[in-house]
């Protein structure tokens, strides 16, 4: 983040200290950022000037956990981690498992509209989120949804700020519906030999009646991938040999049996491996999987594909040309140079991808120097597999030669009057996006 | 609306395809809520997105108010035309553009009707899950508009969670493609804002949603109980004990009456009944049901149905779904409203709605989602004795009221539109609709786009919101009301 020599930093302490803030610096035309823990600040755009930083983390108390409705209203500087050791006591939780799960916030979860492999059976924070209160930057909270799980009494801008980066109003707090934590839980880990496999393993899981928690697929290397460290070692270079399947079940502990069972005999003809682990080793397993596409270096964008197209995807995928002569020059920029190193080539490029399945979406890390990265980003946008290729974590020289958000189509103008209407002032969020 | 207007309207979609005849347009004064009633000055029938958005570009040059209509079964108003607008009437956008069983996505025009799309699916085992009861003929353009729930929305969620993307035409008449087949488009969730948004902001032109893959096992149990907040436990404690049925339906003495009479599902002869649906795998559906049973027991249930055919689930469903339409067999009219209240909060607001119902001298029946609180009370009465009418107006007001003070919704799946509108200072401050209003501005800067639904306005003379009156589409038996 870059800031201006000091930013102000505020941490307001209720909802008024937050409107207040924001109508503050919208008169005075300054640039302020809603912050929460900061595990997502590098998100978006490379930020302009910042005034103001407006900290929400004093913002953190569960103001109520309904659990016989299975509802609770947090306030946007909850830690999600915090949150649901709170809402364990009724058996219940938040059913969000992103990245970065012990520091990440409310506020920018929903911000982000950020989700981990739990996706596949509860959505992402739109899905879950049933009320809102915001603060505006003409100083006025308002709120919109409800308190109850079934509601179509106005707009739902609950939806509209998720995924918004904050750069339309700040959250101050959200209602949203749980779930009850499950009795048990289980995890199948399988190799796939090559991209055709692991295609159809994806085929016959889509296909069938097993309904796991967590549908996942990841190419990251076993070497750098400790999933596999209790396996086999890889041989050499070969980018199939990694390709992983992460299947999760969570229900009584008779029908997770039940369901590992039924997914073996379905599918052990397309593994060369399959494992099914439980307890420490099951949360120890997932607890590496969160962190696997972020520990390695490189840029890390998200990306979707239509799941039928896995195969497809992963070939492009591995395809990826360090430096592709269609694409279109980089702007040169001071201090960067265009070409990259003869040693970024000689260690490889090797992009990996860790992502939902079923859904079709995920994030995809590139190495390589940035010219390299840049130019990958370029052809994942140009191929016609991959779509909504959003920049998370680059380096700003990346930033500044690719587009953070890419086109948003026929939907900018929209943005345009909305962020207009919103933040007329344009203070919010300097300038990182989306909008 | 001028000469002019209706030329070019004409040019656009062809001299049949536009309505002005006073008789034609009988058909369109009302939605299922066919108290409220206004006459458009014509209707438009497009058969293409293009046709749409040059219909809206035409509106957006002369000011005319438009209104876009699906079906017509929507039950607030939504689809009420403006006086000397123009409805915009989608029927004829009813083609399925897309049916990709793989990425088990689907997508179609707005006419398409909501069990079309499972129709078209259910060959390869797949269903499109959001259920309301009149899911044999509203279109998924209206269930868009609405955000359309459904008895099976307690674990599968609503309109909102089913739809991948859509394409709608702007009021300024620009096409805009907001989501699609592939997930996370960036920015705002705009699918999220349009959907529910009670066709204010945007005409849905093309939908995407996504299918579910039927699941493993289905089963439903029908237990009878003395008293409603024996009911009521049980509800509280299946989902205390970590259970997320499929479906939880209670229906009370008078609706139980209503429907046997109407269509004989051999419910019992009880105070309530509860229906309790769990699915998935076989496995889990067995444990679970099991202990569902055992509650209903636990709480002294009278008798305990288990439907052991498909042909008798069908039959349990078809006695809660005609609850509404058979309300007719035991009152010569009917009002019925959409409140939801926190579950818990379900025996209290049942409790004081047994206290109105004897305070009015209009008997309520009622038919309620238990599992997410959303109640269905039908207020019966009689036009034809003087005052009866408003009385039941009232007793529907204050029911809305019971469930604000409780913490709960003016409505949680008919939506707001014209019928509730007034209602909405109730729930919402005025900071909260003026943020909302800017919203609205945003998408329809010059209101033209459905307006009057939803927001307080000052009432015209004779739009009240009022009781229920059959619908003709109703009447003739091809649609029920949920």
């Amino acid at each position: 983040m870059q800031k201006t020599p000091d930013p102000l930093w505020i941490t307001p302490a209720n909802a008024s200290e937050v409107a207040g803030a924001l109508k503050r610096a919208s008169d005075a035309r300054q640039s302020i950022v809603i912050r929460g823990a900061g595990t997502k600040e590098d998100w978006g755009r490379p930020a302009g000037g910042i005034d103001v930083v407006l900290d929400m983390r004093r913002l953190n108390r569960i103001l109520a956990h309904e659990h016989g409705d299975m509802t609770a209203t947090i306030e946007a500087g909850a830690r999600l981690r915090d949150v649901n050791q709170a809402l364990a006591v009724h058996g219940q939780m938040l059913p969000l498992d992103p990245p970065f799960a012990d520091r990440a916030t409310i506020g920018g979860l929903l911000a982000t509209n950020d989700s981990g492999p739990l996706r596949h059976r509860y959505g992402t924070p739109r899905d879950l989120v049933i009320g809102v209160q915001l603060a505006t930057t003409d100083g006025v909270l308002a709120k919109a949804g409800g308190q109850v799980v079934k509601n179509v009494a106005g707009y739902d801008l609950s939806k509209l700020v998720t995924g918004s980066f904050g750069s339309l109003a700040a959250v101050v707090s959200a209602t949203f519906k749980l779930s009850p934590v499950p009795a048990a839980s289980k995890t199948l880990t399988m190799s796939a030999a090559d991209t055709a496999a692991l295609a159809e393993i994806v085929r016959i899981v889509m296909a069938s009646q097993l309904e796991p928690v967590a549908f996942e697929i990841t190419t990251q290397r076993s070497t750098q991938n400790p999933l596999n460290s209790q396996n086999k070692t890889l041989s050499a270079n070969s980018a199939s040999s990694a390709l992983t399947v992460v299947i999760r079940f969570a229900s009584l502990p008779a029908v997770v049996d039940a369901q590992i069972a039924q997914a073996t005999t379905a599918l052990e003809t397309c593994v060369t491996s399959i494992d099914a682990v439980e307890g420490d080793a099951e949360r120890a397993l997932w607890d590496a999987y969160a962190t696997g596409i972020w520990d390695q270096p490189g840029a890390v964008v998200r990306a979707s594909w239509l799941p039928a197209n896995i195969a497809a995807a992963l070939d492009e995928l591995a395809g990826l040309k360090p430096c592709a002569t269609s694409a279109p020059p980089a702007p040169a920029i001071p201090g960067v140079s265009p070409v990259m190193s003869p040693a970024a080539v000689a260690q490889g490029f090797s992009p990996a991808l860790t992502g939902r399945a079923a859904v079709g979406a995920g994030l995809i890390r590139i190495d390589g120097e940035t010219a390299e990265q840049a130019s990958a980003i370029e052809q994942l946008r140009a191929s016609s597999v991959f779509g909504n290729v959003v920049i998370v974590r680059g380096s700003a020289e990346l930033k500044a030669r690719v587009d953070v958000w890419g086109s948003h189509g026929s939907r900018q103008p929209l943005f345009d009057a909305l962020k207009r209407a919103l933040d007329p002032n344009n203070v919010l969020n300097a300038g990182r996006g989306p909008l | 609306m001028d000469r002019a207007f209706l030329t070019d309207l004409r040019r656009i979609v062809g001299d049949s395809n536009v309505l002005d005849d006073a008789l034609e347009l009988l058909t369109y004064e009302c939605d299922a809520l066919p108290h409220l009633r206004e006459t458009p000055a014509a209707v438009a029938l497009p058969s293409s997105a293009p046709q749409v958005q040059e219909i809206v570009r035409l509106c957006a040059r002369a000011s005319v108010p438009f209104v876009a209509r699906g079906h017509g079964t929507g039950l607030s108003g939504g689809a009420l035309p403006v006086a000397g607008g123009l409805v915009i009437a989608l029927a004829r956008l009813n083609r399925v553009v897309d049916v990709d069983i793989p990425n088990q996505r689907v997508t179609v025009e707005p006419g398409v009707t909501n069990l079309d799309i499972t129709k078209h699916v259910a060959p390869f085992g797949y269903y499109y899950a959001p259920d309301p009861s009149s899911q044999q003929v509203c279109s998924i353009g209206g269930n868009v508009a609405e955000n359309s729930g459904g008895a099976h929305c307690l674990k599968y969620g609503f309109t909102v969670h089913h739809v991948l993307g859509v394409e709608a035409v702007l009021p300024n008449g620009e096409l805009v493609q907001i989501g699609g087949s592939l997930a996370d488009t960036p920015g705002p969730d705009l699918l999220g804002l349009i959907v529910g948004s009670e066709g204010t902001l945007a005409i849905v032109t093309s939908v995407t949603v996504k299918i579910l893959r039927r699941p493993e096992t289905v089963q439903t149990l029908l237990a009878a109980f003395d008293t409603i907040d024996a009911g009521g436990a049980v509800v509280s404690d299946i989902i205390g004990a970590g259970i997320i049925p499929a479906a939880v339906e209670m229906m009370d003495s008078l609706a139980i009456r209503a429907a046997e009479a109407a269509v004989h599902p051999n419910f019992p002869d009880a105070d309530t009944v509860l229906i309790v649906e769990l699915d998935g795998p076989a496995a889990e559906v067995r444990a679970l049901f099991d202990t569902v049973e055992q509650t209903c027991r636990r709480h002294g249930a009278t008798t305990i149905e288990v439907a052991q055919t498909d042909e008798q689930r069908m039959r349990i469903w078809r006695g809660r779904k005609a609850a509404f339409a058979a309300m007719g067999r035991v009152s010569p009219n009917y009002y019925v409203q959409d409140g939801v209240v926190p579950r818990t909060k379900l025996p209290e607001v049942l409790n004081r709605i047994r206290a109105l119902e004897a305070r009015s001298g209009l008997r309520i029946g009622n038919v309620f989602h238990a599992g997410d609180g959303n109640l269905h009370p039908l207020i019966c009465y009689d036009e034809r004795i003087p005052g009866q009418s408003d009385a039941a107006v009232e007793v529907a007001a204050e029911i809305l009221s019971y469930c604000i003070d409780a913490g709960g919704s003016l409505t949680g799946e008919h939506g707001i539109g014209a019928d509730k509108s007034q209602y909405m200072p109730t729930m919402f401050t005025p900071d909260d609709l003026a943020l909302m209003q800017r919203v609205r501005a945003v998408f329809d800067p010059h209101g033209l786009c459905n307006p009057g639904k939803v927001f307080p306005t000052p009432r015209l003379c004779g739009e009240v919101p009022g009781p229920y009156r059959r619908h003709p589409v109703e009447a003739a038996g091809v649609a029920e009301r949920f």
